[in-house]
């Protein structure tokens, strides 16, 4: 069931009887725009920390251990061109529990309450208790990324190919230097033009009564969500052509015991017929799993890496190859990359892998219907980005189509954008 | 109330174990195979150890076979496929969409029939160590070993899962082949099936497939435990400190018992520096740690340990803290009926979201059985667990010459 409460305001119902839990989410977007990735990511953290109702860590965690151990959420991440602040409660299905019939109103409340009843300190502040600590947290995890090389390697890749695009430049979990200037007050703020201004995306999915929740969701949140005038979304999608014509490279020594390679290529359209499965179909024959040319190559006969694969990003039509490996190694492995991938311009590829590459396709579509979140991310692209979206029928029609100068096609269209390599010493 | 999980079994008369669960709705069969044998199982007695890492690198190179690699054969049907080695099991999985049976006599081929050569040992190596030198690099990784050859100096559990440069030197086909037949002997395995399946057939399959003759079994000897470290602490390039605080607990406990002991220290834990707990909050709100913090309850085989972590601009003082907490509080004043209560519906909650995952129903499955606990009884097990009995439990853990530390001290980057 899908309906619109209100402009820009979004409810979709999958009852399911399938899982053990229920799951609410809640989304709020807008453009991701590089002066508010810190504010979005310490506001999640912020508003999760404690409520109005429960105003300490403490009490909130108590609340979701009575409530059977609910599970929640609040995060940011990149939809597109939208920041995505989600929060999220999911909880235990009361058909499983004995005797506790209002798990779904109190979850629900659980949420609206971290959503909508802060834990305030006066009309201009957050409790100060809340707020320095999720910043100290914060700036914590910030300080930590330094020490994770494969993310640190993925973000200066990602530096190199949004380097024309401001906004990206900024990590969508935000940076150090804006959070140590952010104050409560201007959070606050923040929070206020949020939760008034945003799109919204309302799911559920489990064993629920579709009108009931609807219901719910009204009675409990109407003066909340449903009287303002909130923002239209616009998808926009970047340009590469100055990047294909001169590719960026960049480069660090560090530390490390193992070094770490990341290239970023855009897939150029090249036949709208196929644009969904075909790039997909590529990437796995080169780097997608471990029958690929990438693991079967570089890993399994060279044992130049424990890591090495590709991964393709429909959404920017980015595909991006990352291996972990020894030093002296490098220049081999990547010259072993362009190697596959003349491999895959030129068709040398057969038909077991084609073969091989629609049956994953096909079989990870599939099985990804056995996780809840997976209704979730299919109601969010059906209002976000239909154009996006193929019907199971659709899906498999193309696949059936699907043959080698599809993916010769692709692989042909294939610009190197940039590199990065961090050196280990 | 909604249906409860339903589970078909079979004791075959080699030992080997077979169970079944239907999970309606879903559209995959999730399977996994495990052998009760891990990276700590190399101590040959009389002072003799295989070499660090061999459980691993057995896990790797049993996908190899006589002009193919397992791998391939599953990829052909389209299901997926992994495996992986803990400290005390080794289990090979696959997931996937159609065949089940077909993708099942290809599990029993890769586990059942191992072709180790000089040359694919040799090429193994490579990768290994890269793996290693991948490990190396994550602080968390290091300290959790470190924290380890405090809790159990010179123990095959202080060492790197997958072995270390050295070790993999000393791991040849023939070492492999004999551990091999130690730890694959079918009374050491078990296999489980989540999914819609057809159990007869799936039992007609195994019985079909018998596991080669063995050699005649060599004991795997139960590791004797040096004196628990003094702590330690080292300089590391990386840009926070952390901090491991180690708790070990000499308990003579097996099979159900233990699994049972294993959910009163988690209560225990919780109630004193979980999440919900005010000891956390003082923590967080002193700055001694950040939302990183956390804490792992270990009990199996011969090991019951638990160890508190996280990242810590003030690791002296996360360790002063911590061990003053469990000197000197009693559970007793901070573990209320209520309380009791709380904890126990989490963990009731906790058993019903693992059941959303065909993988953590078949992998918990497969390690209980191990413990002689059944994974359809967990509620029972839980319900069983009496406040006083957590208490009393509580009494006998914190003891000063049990407790040890390690410290990883930021160098910068």
């Amino acid at each position: 069931m899908r309906e619109v409460l209100a402009k820009n305001v979004v409810l979709n119902v999958k009852p399911l009887t399938q899982f053990r839990t229920i799951k609410i989410q809640i989304n709020f977007l807008r453009p991701i725009n590089k002066d508010e990735s810190t504010k979005r990511r310490l506001l999640a953290n912020v508003l999760s920390n404690s409520t109005k109702k429960y105003p300490s860590f403490k009490a909130i965690n108590d609340r979701e251990m009575e409530l059977y151990g609910a599970e929640v959420n609040a995060y940011t991440r990149s939809l597109l061109n939208f920041n995505d602040l989600g929060f999220s409660v999911e909880f235990a299905d009361p058909s499983f529990l004995i005797g506790d019939t209002d798990q779904v109103e109190n979850n629900l409340d659980l949420l609206g309450d971290i959503i909508f009843e802060p834990n305030l300190a006066s009309d201009t502040e957050f409790d100060s208790t809340a707020f320095n600590v999720e910043k100290r947290n914060m700036m914590s995890n910030l300080q930590a990324v330094q020490d994770n090389q494969d993310l640190v390697s993925m973000l200066e890749l990602s530096k190199l190919i949004h380097q024309d695009e401001p906004n990206k430049l900024i990590p969508i979990f935000g940076n150090e230097d804006q959070l140590r200037d952010l104050t409560n007050a201007q959070l606050l703020d923040y929070y206020h033009d949020a939760i008034a201004n945003d799109f919204v995306l309302i799911n559920v999915v489990g064993n629920v009564d579709p009108e009931k929740f609807a219901n719910l969701v009204k009675d409990k949140f109407s003066a909340r969500l449903l009287k303002q005038k909130r923002n239209d979304l616009s998808i926009k999608f970047e340009k590469f052509d100055k990047l294909i014509a001169d590719p960026a490279h960049g480069q660090d020594k560090k530390e490390v015991n193992q070094s770490r390679l990341a290239i970023g290529y855009y897939v150029e359209k090249i036949d709208k017929e196929f644009s969904h499965l075909a790039p997909q179909a590529m990437n796995l024959i080169l780097g997608g799993d471990d029958q690929s040319q990438l693991f079967l190559q570089v890993r399994e006969k060279n044992s130049l890496a424990y890591s090495v694969s590709s991964s393709y990003s429909p959404n920017n039509h980015l595909l991006t190859i990352t291996a972990g490996l020894d030093a002296k190694t490098i220049k081999q492995a990547m010259d072993l990359i362009e190697v596959q991938l003349d491999f895959m311009r030129s068709g040398k590829f057969t038909d077991e892998q084609i073969e091989h590459a629609k049956k994953v396709l096909f079989t990870r579509r599939q099985i990804s219907s056995d996780n809840i979140q997976h209704y979730i991310m299919r109601s969010i692209w059906e209002s976000v980005y239909p154009k996006a979206m193929l019907s199971e029928e659709a899906y498999k029609a193309e696949l059936d189509k699907l043959d080698r100068k599809h993916i010769i096609a692709v692989a042909n269209n294939l610009h190197l954008i940039a590199d990065y390599k961090l050196i280990g010493e | 109330m909604a249906n409860k999980l339903q589970k078909y079994i079979k004791d075959l008369p080699n030992g080997f174990k077979i169970t079944a669960v239907p999970l309606p709705g879903y559209k995959q069969t999730y399977t996994v195979a495990m052998a009760n044998f891990g990276s700590v199982d190399t101590n040959l007695g009389q002072g003799k150890f295989l070499p660090a890492g061999i459980a691993h690198f057995i896990e790797h190179k049993l996908f190899a076979k006589p002009g193919y690699d397992v791998s391939e054969k599953f990829a052909k049907t389209g299901a997926n496929s992994n495996a992986y080695t803990s400290y005390t099991k080794t289990a090979y999985l696959f997931q996937t969409l159609e065949n089940p049976y077909d993708n099942l006599k290809i599990l029993l081929d890769l586990f059942q029939h191992p072709y180790f050569t000089e040359e694919n040992v040799n090429s193994e190596r490579g990768i290994i160590n890269q793996e290693i030198q991948m490990y190396l690099d994550m602080p968390e990784w290091v300290l959790e070993q470190r924290i380890l050859s405090q809790l159990y100096p010179n123990d095959p559990i202080a060492a790197d899962i997958a072995g270390s440069s050295e070790s993999l030197q000393k791991i040849n086909k023939d070492n492999l082949l004999s551990t091999y037949q130690n730890g694959y002997r079918p009374n050491n395995m078990d296999l489980v099936i989540v999914g819609d399946v057809d159990f007869d057939r799936v039992v007609s399959i195994v019985e079909d497939s018998p596991f080669e003759k063995m050699d005649q079994e060599t004991e795997i000897k139960p590791n004797d435990f040096l004196p628990i470290g003094p702590g330690g602490q080292e300089s590391m390039k990386i840009s926070q400190s952390r901090a491991a605080f180690g708790i070990r607990i000499d308990t003579k406990l097996t099979g159900y018992e233990l699994v049972k002991y294993q959910y009163i220290l988690n209560m225990i834990m919780e109630t004193l520096i979980g999440e919900s707990s005010t000891n956390y909050q003082s923590m967080t709100n002193k700055n001694i740690i950040d939302d990183s913090f956390s804490y792992n309850v270990v009990a199996e085989n011969d090991y019951c340990f638990i160890i508190v972590s996280g990242s810590t601009n003030k690791p002296d003082e996360f360790q002063k803290h911590l061990q003053d907490y469990f000197l000197n509080n009693d559970l007793k004043d901070v573990l209320t009926e209520e309380k009791f209560e709380r904890i126990r519906r989490d963990a009731i909650g906790a058993y019903l979201f693992a059941q959303n995952s065909p993988d953590a129903i078949a992998n918990q499955i497969a390690e209980l059985q191990f413990y002689d606990v059944d994974y359809l009884q967990l509620i029972q097990l839980l319900n069983s667990i009496t406040l006083d009995e957590v208490l009393a439990a509580s009494k006998e853990i914190f003891k000063e010459n049990k407790f040890t530390y390690y410290n990883l001290i930021a160098d910068g980057k």
